[in-house]
């Protein structure tokens, strides 16, 4: 019994050897791969960025620059070319990467292969959500404080967590991962916090949503005193 | 360097004046019916004193009945140039646009001297023409900047920010560096019509007299003349943040262009001040500044993680010190003041944060020193509040190492 258990072990054994053998130049070729684009894509966004300083392509971006440096404020567009080639680059070398190890995983790189582009876009789409919420909530909480708003912290946290929510289901979908749940969760969520918000209103502020409207609609026209400060 | 362009026809109208002594300039639309009669009537009260010169009175807008570029009939020292107003963007860039063009129109003229004026008249008489042309023409002024006689709490923010900060740099002690009226010499007018036509922005970008001129050349002499002018700022519908950002926002701009020659500055020289100063009136009614505060203290309570991005620690201490005092025993120190405004301008360089949202954030700031300020001067004659505005203006000039310190080495420095 032991001969047989120990002739079992040592077949997987075996076994296993064998496949790590099989991949050990698939992976050696995957980092290979890996770290020649890194390099080269080092290279030409150096170059790259070169050519567009020497064009002095910043400045005749112009309007579109300052556009941009409003979302993102230490990125120039050169940089930016800059890094979105070196991370071509980057990508293209997992991409060769992935499929010099698919000569010897055909499944594996086959279904690696294919969610990538997923990846990419879904990476992509949680940046862009991250900066856009940033940059939205810090908006509405400095505009909030100079409009004098006492709740500016609270709106713009509620500004930030929408667009979070609302890039975290985009993601979730574009990954493919749940698509049914995460609509069906996301439309209930978003449905609630209306519906919540609309009783909130609609039944426990009825009665002072109605004097308002009364007082207002009753109210003589305002004569704004003149300003004694004048700032400009 | 970048002109200002001018069309076909604004262009024949210069060619047909050929030349004038002094151009002046309105910086926005006028009536002609209006600027006609009153032109007219400013030479006839100056006389003889400028009997032998050509007067080029120039606006944005269409000619009048007469044929424009024709001297009136009698007075032949007098002409009327219309010209097409540039493309505006916002309030204040369309008057830099506007001033920079009347400039652009007395350099092609050979203009010994050029006055610019704002498009309310109000500064259309005599007396301020006189004192304009004196300073340049008789004193060889390059620049001659208006003190205006202004209410104690009108123009806080040339006041708080614009004017102090400005005298800082440039070592000029203007007190108004952005203002609706100034003369400048022929020499000095191309430059000044040509000054920030490059930049990225030139379409928004305000015109800086007296940065222009200290940049230029060094030995430009620039005077102050005092005129008794009271502008209407239309303020409707203008949010003070919006505005606060357009004119700050410009000024660090200048800031950051002009950092190699403000940098070798130290001090600031006094600048001769002819004409006499308007008595105003000193019983200004207290002000309860609690509004203000208010929205300092707001901003203190919300925007404590955006300052954290932009101050240094030892300011926002004392920021925090100073909300926990009673109203009545708010101050804003002058030297905490100034720091803060650096620290932004340099935030402003270094893109720490989108720039709409750095000067939105510097707006509960100002408000803070505002109702420090108003509170301060209230109890003041207007003689004290003017002292008191020097004394707020040493501070910045006391300041200013700290400036460089920062700005030349803005990751080593930790104050």
């Amino acid at each position: 019994m032991w001969q047989q258990v120990e002739q079992s072990l040592h077949s997987s054994m075996g076994l296993v050897m064998n496949k790590i053998a099989t991949m050990l130049p698939g992976i050696l070729a995957f980092i290979v791969a890996f770290l020649f684009f890194l390099l080269l894509g080092w290279l030409v966004s150096w170059i790259v960025s070169r050519i567009l300083s020497g064009l002095r392509f910043d400045e005749r971006m112009g309007r579109g620059a300052n556009a941009m440096a409003e979302f993102s404020p230490r990125a120039t567009p050169s940089l930016l070319i800059g890094r979105i080639v070196f991370w071509c680059f980057v990508i293209a070398g997992v991409v060769v990467g992935v499929s010099a190890l698919g000569t010897s995983e055909q499944i594996v790189s086959g279904w690696m292969l294919a969610y990538v582009p997923r990846v990419v876009g879904a990476a992509i789409l949680l940046l862009a959500g991250n900066v856009l919420a940033r940059f939205v909530s810090r908006s509405v909480l400095i505009t909030g404080v100079n409009l004098n708003l006492s709740y500016a912290r609270l709106l713009s946290m509620g500004v930030r967590w929408m667009i979070l929510v609302l890039t975290g289901a985009m993601v979730l979908d574009h990954l493919a991962l749940g698509s049914e749940i995460v609509e069906l969760g996301f439309g209930i969520l978003f449905g609630g916090i209306v519906f919540a918000l609309s009783l909130a209103v609609g039944l426990g502020s009825r009665d002072l949503v109605s004097r308002s409207l009364e007082r207002e609609a009753a109210r003589p026209a305002e004569v704004v005193p003149p300003e004694k400060i004048h700032h400009f | 360097m970048a002109a200002v362009e001018f069309t076909e026809e604004t262009k024949q109208q210069v060619e047909r004046i050929g030349s004038a002594d002094v151009v002046v300039g309105i910086a926005g639309a006028v009536s002609p019916e209006e600027l006609r009669p009153r032109a007219e009537r400013i030479l006839q009260e100056l006389g003889s004193a400028v009997s032998s010169l050509r007067f080029v009175f120039a606006w944005p807008g269409k000619a009048p009945a007469s044929p424009p570029g024709e001297s009136a009939a009698d007075n032949p020292a007098l002409a009327l140039l219309p010209f097409s107003p540039p493309p505006q963007a916002e309030v204040w860039a369309g008057v830099s646009a506007n001033q920079r063009a009347v400039l652009g129109l007395a350099a092609s003229l050979n203009a010994r001297v050029c006055i610019v004026l704002g498009s309310d008249l109000a500064a259309l008489d005599a007396r301020a023409i006189q004192l304009f042309a004196y300073a340049v023409l008789d004193r060889q002024c390059g620049l001659a900047m208006p003190v205006y006689l202004a209410a104690r709490y009108d123009g806080l923010l040339n006041s708080g920010i614009l004017s102090p900060l400005s005298r800082a740099l440039y070592g000029r002690r203007i007190r108004y560096p952005l203002a609706f009226d100034f003369a400048a010499s022929g020499a000095l007018c191309g430059a000044l019509s040509r000054s920030n036509l490059a930049a990225e922005n030139a379409g928004n970008a305000l015109l800086w007299p007296v940065t222009v001129a200290s940049t230029q050349n060094a030995q430009v002499q620039v005077g102050q003349v005092h005129i008794d002018v009271h502008h209407k700022v239309a303020t409707e519908g203008l949010e003070l943040s919006a505005v606060l950002g357009q004119l700050v926002g410009s000024l660090f701009h200048e800031m950051d262009v002009c950092a190699s020659h403000w940098q070798r500055i130290r001090g600031s020289q006094a600048t001769p001040v002819w004409g006499n100063a308007g008595e105003g009136s000193d019983d200004a009614q207290p002000i309860d500044p609690q509004s203000m505060l208010d929205t300092f203290l707001l901003g203190s309570r919300n925007l404590d993680e955006v300052w954290r991005l932009i101050l240094p620690p030892n300011s926002l201490l004392e920021l925090r010190r100073l909300t926990r005092r009673a109203p009545d025993q708010f101050r804003l120190p002058d030297g905490l003041w100034a720091s803060i405004v650096y620290d932004f301008a340099l935030a402003w360089r270094l893109r720490t944060l989108s720039r709409g949202h750095l000067l939105g954030a510097l707006t509960p700031l100002y408000l803070g020193w505002a109702a420090s300020w108003v509170r301060e001067v209230s109890s003041l004659s207007n003689a004290d509040a003017e002292q008191r505005l020097e004394q707020l203006a040493r501070a910045w000039e006391e300041k200013k190492p700290y400036l460089l310190s920062r700005w030349r080495w803005p990751d080593r420095f930790n104050p």
